[in-house]
């Protein structure tokens, strides 16, 4: 970036309006955000046939696949179903995936492809609105996608037990909230990349190591020490915990613990992809 | 006569580039003023600047009189711009395009529905309302992308080569409707490389050259005081040159200027009997066009350059 380049969005700033934070270089984004919101919403449902099925059908088939396939050869510590130690697994990793899909490809896509932010921007919407109604968006996804997961394990917890406490549908706005986490990381990385195929390394290098390695799918314990340390400091890793205590009504400081951590990231992973991804609209 | 948009000393640079390198211009409401010069002019980055998406580096840039550096959420809300590229929202309608571009403008959703209708009229596209984007033709494209910018009842339109890759009856759709809209008082700022759209379509322009202002005036105007009202345009063999040039030094080269730019002699200035002396000495009509200035003749004595390469 040159001097010209950065210089010039900080001037923009400086007029004295209310949510205008020029410490933070942005500012703070307002009911606008909503349209943009509302684009995305709107789009969705007019492909609502090729957009609704998916999220439907792969919670089923992995349940099917792992919970019981391959469930039935694996033997926890404890009276634990193998099906029931995966339920918060996938509750909070699909939806992961749903935000992360929405904020890295969508997203990238209506930067660079589409012009549809550019489109946007020659309107009194701000460039952190765009940022804000892409991330209540991809957190929107999730919280959708999370809560048809749900209803699938409502339907197969007489037979499963994968539901056992009212709690339990907490988990549909702590997905909204880890969503935003994603979102925000999603869009600070397709604000620095240049191509496509850019984008996988996200995927390869940091969204498919943590879906696997974050106690959703097995147990840590069995891995070496360091791997348990590891996955603390990853999002999905508290997001399944969290889950698997309001799944189970086994609440306490810890599931406040794991609610905290998410909260006390996502903050400035929202702020990182306003910052990152404003750099990249006003250019 | 009150300027709606007022540039003074505008620039705005690109690291070590300046695209725009001090530029000033006054836009009256009500006018079509355009901005023509070849790719690299700085048109599109003096047009960005002024619909508040590319930062001022230096100088002030007045809209309605309100500073684009601090009041971008009010400048924009009088303005729609028509962007250089038909960026249509591909995954909706072409009503809902406007009825979800209404919404980024925060206009009511009633208000919305009978601009969209009107806008669609306007530009010929009420029986596509329905259509999905893909399905439309290039000139649809470009008039919805103007209708799209109409749907905030805009005071001024900004159009970035409104007609670029069109056919010509397309384009000349999309100048009468410009027209019409001007008739109806909007102000309107083009952008184009075209000088045949200049002269159709703008009341002044200003011509620019790598970053900086090379004339300003009514199209008229600039041909007359740069160029005269005729030209004599040879496109002469290595053997026919020296003597219609000595000719034409002779006959115009004190009341009119002779230029070579590449392979062609212009000679500003010259009447039709210098035109028939010519035709004589070549022995060759086709080789000789007498035709009258037009602004691409402008920009090529002040620069030496076609517009288009």
């Amino acid at each position: 970036m040159t001097t010209g380049e950065s210089a010039a969005p900080v001037a923009a700033l400086r007029r004295r309006e209310w949510g205008v934070i020029p410490w933070l270089g942005i500012a703070l984004p307002r009911r606008r955000s909503l349209a943009v919101w509302r684009r995305n919403r709107d789009v969705f449902f007019q492909l609502w046939r090729t957009e609704l099925v998916p999220p439907l059908l792969e919670p089923i088939i992995m349940f099917f696949a792992l919970g019981l396939g391959l469930g039935t050869y694996v033997r926890l510590t404890g009276d634990v179903e193998y099906i029931a130690f995966l339920g918060p697994g996938v509750l909070a990793s699909v939806p992961m995936l749903a935000a992360i899909f929405e904020s890295v490809w969508g997203a990238y896509f209506r930067l660079d492809r589409h012009g549809t932010y550019e489109a946007i921007l020659a309107t009194p919407t701000r460039p952190e609105e765009v940022i804000a109604g892409e991330i209540l968006w991809a957190a929107t996804r999730g919280a959708l996608n999370a809560t048809m997961i749900f209803v699938v394990m409502l339907a197969m917890t007489p037979a499963y037990g994968l539901v056992r406490s009212p709690l339990a549908v907490l988990t549909i706005p702590a997905t909204f909230g880890m969503g935003m986490l994603f979102a925000g990381m999603g869009l600070s990385y397709i604000s620095r990349a240049r191509s496509v195929s850019q984008l996988n390394y996200f995927f390869s290098l940091v969204i498919f190591p943590m879906f696997w390695f974050s106690g959703g799918f097995f147990p840590l314990d069995g891995l070496p020490g360091w791997a348990g340390t590891a996955a603390w400091f990853t999002p999905l890793f508290h997001a399944v915990e969290l889950n698997r205590d309001l799944l189970t009504g086994d609440a306490g400081w810890a599931t406040l613990g794991h609610a905290a951590w998410l909260a006390v990231v996502a903050v400035p992973s929202c702020w990182a992809g306003l910052w990152f991804l404003r750099r990249r609209l006003v250019h | 006569m009150t300027a709606i948009i007022q540039a003074r000393g505008l620039v705005r640079s690109f690291g070590a580039l300046r695209a725009v390198d001090g530029v000033d211009f006054d836009v009256t409401e009500g006018e079509v003023f355009g901005l023509l010069g070849p790719n690299g002019a700085g048109k599109t980055s003096t047009i960005r600047m002024i619909s508040c998406v590319l930062p001022v580096t230096e100088g002030s840039l007045l809209v309605d009189g309100l500073d684009v550096r601090f009041y971008d959420r009010e400048v924009k809300s009088r303005l729609g711009v028509v962007g250089q590229d038909n960026n249509l929202d591909e995954d909706l309608t072409v009503a809902k395009n406007l009825e979800v571009y209404a919404r980024y403008f925060g206009v009511p959703r009633t208000a919305a529905r009978s601009r969209i209708a009107e806008g669609l009229h306007l530009m010929q596209l009420t029986d596509r309302a329905g259509a999905r984007i893909d399905e439309l033709s290039g000139g649809m494209k470009r008039r919805l992308v103007v209708a799209r910018a109409l749907v905030s009842e805009p005071r001024i339109l900004i159009l970035d080569e409104p007609t670029t890759g069109l056919d010509p009856q397309a384009r000349h759709l999309v100048w009468r409707k410009l027209r019409l809209l001007r008739e109806r008082g909007v102000t309107i700022v083009l952008t184009t490389h075209y000088m045949d759209e200049a002269e159709q379509l703008c009341d002044r322009l200003m011509i620019m050259d790598r970053g900086a202002t090379l004339a300003r005036g009514e199209p008229r105007r600039l041909i007359e005081e740069h160029v005269g009202r005729d030209v004599l345009e040879l496109h002469l063999t290595r053997a026919q040159r020296p003597a219609t040039l000595a000719y034409l030094e002779r006959a115009v080269g004190e009341s009119g200027r002779i230029e070579e730019i590449e392979d062609v002699v212009y000679a500003f200035g010259a009447r039709a009997e210098h035109a028939h002396a010519v035709e004589g000495i070549v022995g060759d009509a086709y080789r000789v066009l007498f035709r009258r200035a037009n602004l691409e003749d402008v920009f090529l004595t002040l620069t030496g350059r076609a517009l288009v390469e």
